[in-house]
């Protein structure tokens, strides 16, 4: 088509008669001023839009609109053995507005206050008027709110979701789930060791996509926790303590199945989290524990080879060392076996024990059995065992029943199960763990034969001693009490007490470890008892009645009649 | 002057536009309901993270317990005691029915009643999922 005007063109141009030669020349150079008119333009045009962008690039920008989202870093949900939650996330929506934006203040608090009851008219106006970019109207609304703000169509208001760390079981698992702090990191318990396992770096790189994360399973069992912290709150109010706390251990695999200590805080509101007395007194408390350290003196006493169960010790007479007296609190006032010493519970007996086997070993032994030592296991909050730089004689007379030095009760505990289990150190742990990983890990410490005679006066000391409060029929129990004096202005005092009972069941073939600690109880009525028998025994009398069927031990009744579970000779 | 062949090409570019626009529209819609489906399932997601927290928070053991108590006085629930756990083998046997008598006496053939050693019942006749 073109090509045929052009033609037709052409045409005319040879039709003319004269050809002008100026003529072409002046419409040439018309076309010359007209491409230069357009060019003109559309620089003129093009430089507008650059000038223009120029500018915009230099204006500072509009600072209305909601404030650049905060990645809010995901954390894995925190199951229990079962799969029950214990931490979780959930979404939750944030009211804003945009008060530019804005048509009646008026009209949307009234609107606003059909769904939330509770907004303060007078503020919330100041805020509405103050034509700043961006306000927060209310934080963390329930699904129903947001819903319901949103039906009523108000212009210039908007939400923002906000991940919240929630925790099911409230205070009930409080010291181990641990919590996190606003910015969703963990800076307590099993919350702050996930942190320690890369999750920060994930978090950081922009990876920790909340689909991506598997759930941490921790070994605790929620029902025996919920058991464990129902017990210990009765238990601090029943008997006045300022304090009480629980732990069931495996055995076997070193696993913490439960473990709490009152007073505690909820998680899901911890106003109260940074109060002097909130502290997990299981593994970041140091006590003197008392008699329950007696065990591990007999176990000494045996597995050193110098006593047998049937060595007798001269308990006639109290021990005068420097210008102390050690007095039997229950004394026989005369000589008792390995056993006896035991169940009577003897500070002068224990004593002769710790003399028998010497100084150097018997610190030796307890750093052995890692009561001595700094705990290793997932929580951040563990103490440092204390002992004295030098011990002398009278150190370790007194630490063979439990003064002089402080530990742990968890520690205490972990102890405790490696003389039941056969004599294996298994450190605890709060993360599942099969019972070869443990064997794995474990360290022998004691002979067979000596956690053969541990059972055996367990079992003893439960059947006359002064464990008789912790039986429960069917569940084989053995414990040891532990009544301390504590240090009061640098003197034991006659009327505080820290009260232990490490109880272990079924004592056939010993399963479970369950240590319970009362500070400063007092008698639950005038005239009644005391000592740990009456208040921490009885803690963990009922920890193991209410808890036993669901860890699994069956109860069996042929054992009811006589405590002579292991042939001694 | 348009040839056969011009019409022929036109009506083809204008075949090929329309067809490139459904297409495009079709991808659109499709877009759309994916984005839609997207935010569903964004949405479902979001509330079953919050359904199993609040599943979890109203089978709290603890929750649980301060019910018991409440309605005690109308469930009567009491917590297991030990002496009510027993394993299998502590089941006594079976009593025998006169039907395992006559059966013995009369020695009905072995799928009659399916009698075993020393009298007693070997196959039970109803089967039920624990029987094997």
């Amino acid at each position: 088509m073109i090509g045929r005007l052009l033609r037709r063109g052409a045409n005319n141009s040879e039709a003319g008669s004269i050809v002008v030669d100026g003529a072409r020349k002046a419409t040439g150079g018309k076309a010359k001023t007209r491409v230069l008119m357009t060019m003109a333009v559309f620089f003129g045009i093009y430089s507008t839009i650059a000038g223009r962008l120029v500018y915009l690039g230099y204006q500072d920008p509009d600072n209305s609109g909601a404030p650049a989202s905060r990645v809010t870093a995901s954390r894995p949900d925190i199951v229990d053995r079962n799969g029950e939650l214990l931490a979780t996330d959930i979404k939750t929506a944030s009211l804003y507005a945009e008060p530019r934006h804005i048509v009646d203040a008026d009209e949307a608090i009234e609107k606003l206050s059909t769904v939330l009851p509770e907004i303060d008219y007078e503020q919330t106006y100041h805020k509405l008027k103050s034509g700043a970019g961006f306000v927060w109207l209310q934080r963390q609304l329930t699904p129903k709110q947001q819903n319901e703000i949103f039906q009523l169509g108000i212009p210039g208001i908007g939400f923002r979701t906000e991940k919240r760390r929630f925790y099911p079981s409230g205070d009930t698992s409080a010291y181990v789930v641990g919590m996190t702090n606003i910015d969703n990191q963990g800076i307590s318990g099993m919350e702050k060791y996930i942190d320690g396992q890369g999750l920060t770096d994930l978090q950081a790189s922009g990876l920790a996509v909340a689909k991506d994360l598997a759930p941490v399973k921790l070994s605790i069992d929620l029902r025996v926790q919920h058991i464990v912290h129902d017990e210990i709150v009765v238990g601090m109010q029943k008997y006045h303590a300022i304090a009480a706390g629980a732990v069931v251990l495996n055995v076997k695999t070193g696993e913490v199945l439960a473990m709490a200590s009152v007073p505690d805080f909820d998680p899901n509101n911890p106003y109260n989290a940074q109060d002097k007395d909130r502290l997990n007194r299981m593994s970041a408390g140091l006590y003197e524990m008392g008699s329950t350290f007696k065990s591990f003196t007999t176990a000494m006493a045996l597995d050193s080879g110098k006593m047998t169960l049937a060595s007798k010790l001269d308990a006639t007479r109290p021990i005068r060392i420097g210008h102390q007296t050690i007095h039997d609190f229950h004394g026989k006032g005369r000589w008792l076996t390995v056993p006896e010493v035991f169940i009577y519970s003897s500070n002068i007996g224990s004593a002769k024990e710790a003399e028998a086997v010497g100084i150097e070993g018997h610190r030796e032994f307890l750093h052995r059995l890692g009561v001595l030592e700094k705990m290793q296991t997932e929580l951040p909050e563990v103490a440092r065992p204390t002992e004295p730089k030098v011990w002398k004689q009278v150190n370790s007379i007194t630490i063979a029943f439990g003064h002089g030095v402080s530990t742990t009760p968890l520690q205490t505990a972990v102890g405790c199960a490696a003389l039941m289990n056969g004599g294996y150190l298994i450190e605890p742990t709060f993360l599942t763990r099969s019972q070869e990983q443990a064997m794995a890990v474990a360290k022998k410490v004691v002979s067979d034969k000596t956690s053969d005679a541990m059972r055996y006066v367990y079992a003893l000391n439960a059947e006359k001693g002064s464990g008789r409060n912790a039986r429960v029929p069917g569940y084989r129990v053995g414990g040891k009490t532990g009544t301390a004096e504590k240090v009061v202005n640098g003197r034991y005092s006659k009327d505080k007490n820290f009260n232990a009972f490490v109880a272990a069941f079924p004592m056939d073939d010993p399963q479970y470890i369950v240590l319970t600690i009362a500070d400063e109880p007092k008698p639950e009525k005038p005239g009644m008892g005391g000592t740990a028998a009456s208040n921490a025994g009885i803690m963990a009398h009922n920890i193991i009645a209410r808890s036993a069927a669901m860890l699994g031990v069956k109860p069996d009744f042929s054992h009811e009649n006589g405590a002579t579970l292991v042939s001694m000779e | 002057m348009f040839r056969t062949s011009d019409i022929v090409l036109i009506a083809v570019m204008v075949a090929a536009a329309a067809m490139t626009y459904t297409i495009k529209r079709n991808a659109e819609v499709q877009m759309a309901t994916v984005h839609k489906i997207k935010a569903q399932i964004h949405t479902e997601e979001d509330t079953i993270d919050l359904l199993k927290a609040d599943w979890s928070l109203l089978t709290q053991p603890e929750r649980l317990q301060k019910l018991t108590e409440l309605y005690q006085s109308q469930l009567e629930l009491e917590p297991v005691g030990a002496r009510q756990i027993v394993g299998l083998d502590a089941l006594p046997p079976r009593a025998l029915t006169i039907e395992n008598l006559t059966a013995e006496r009369f020695d009905l053939g072995p799928d009659d009643t399916g009698l075993a050693d020393g009298g007693v019942a070997a196959k039970d006749p109803i089967k039920t999922g624990g029987i094997q």
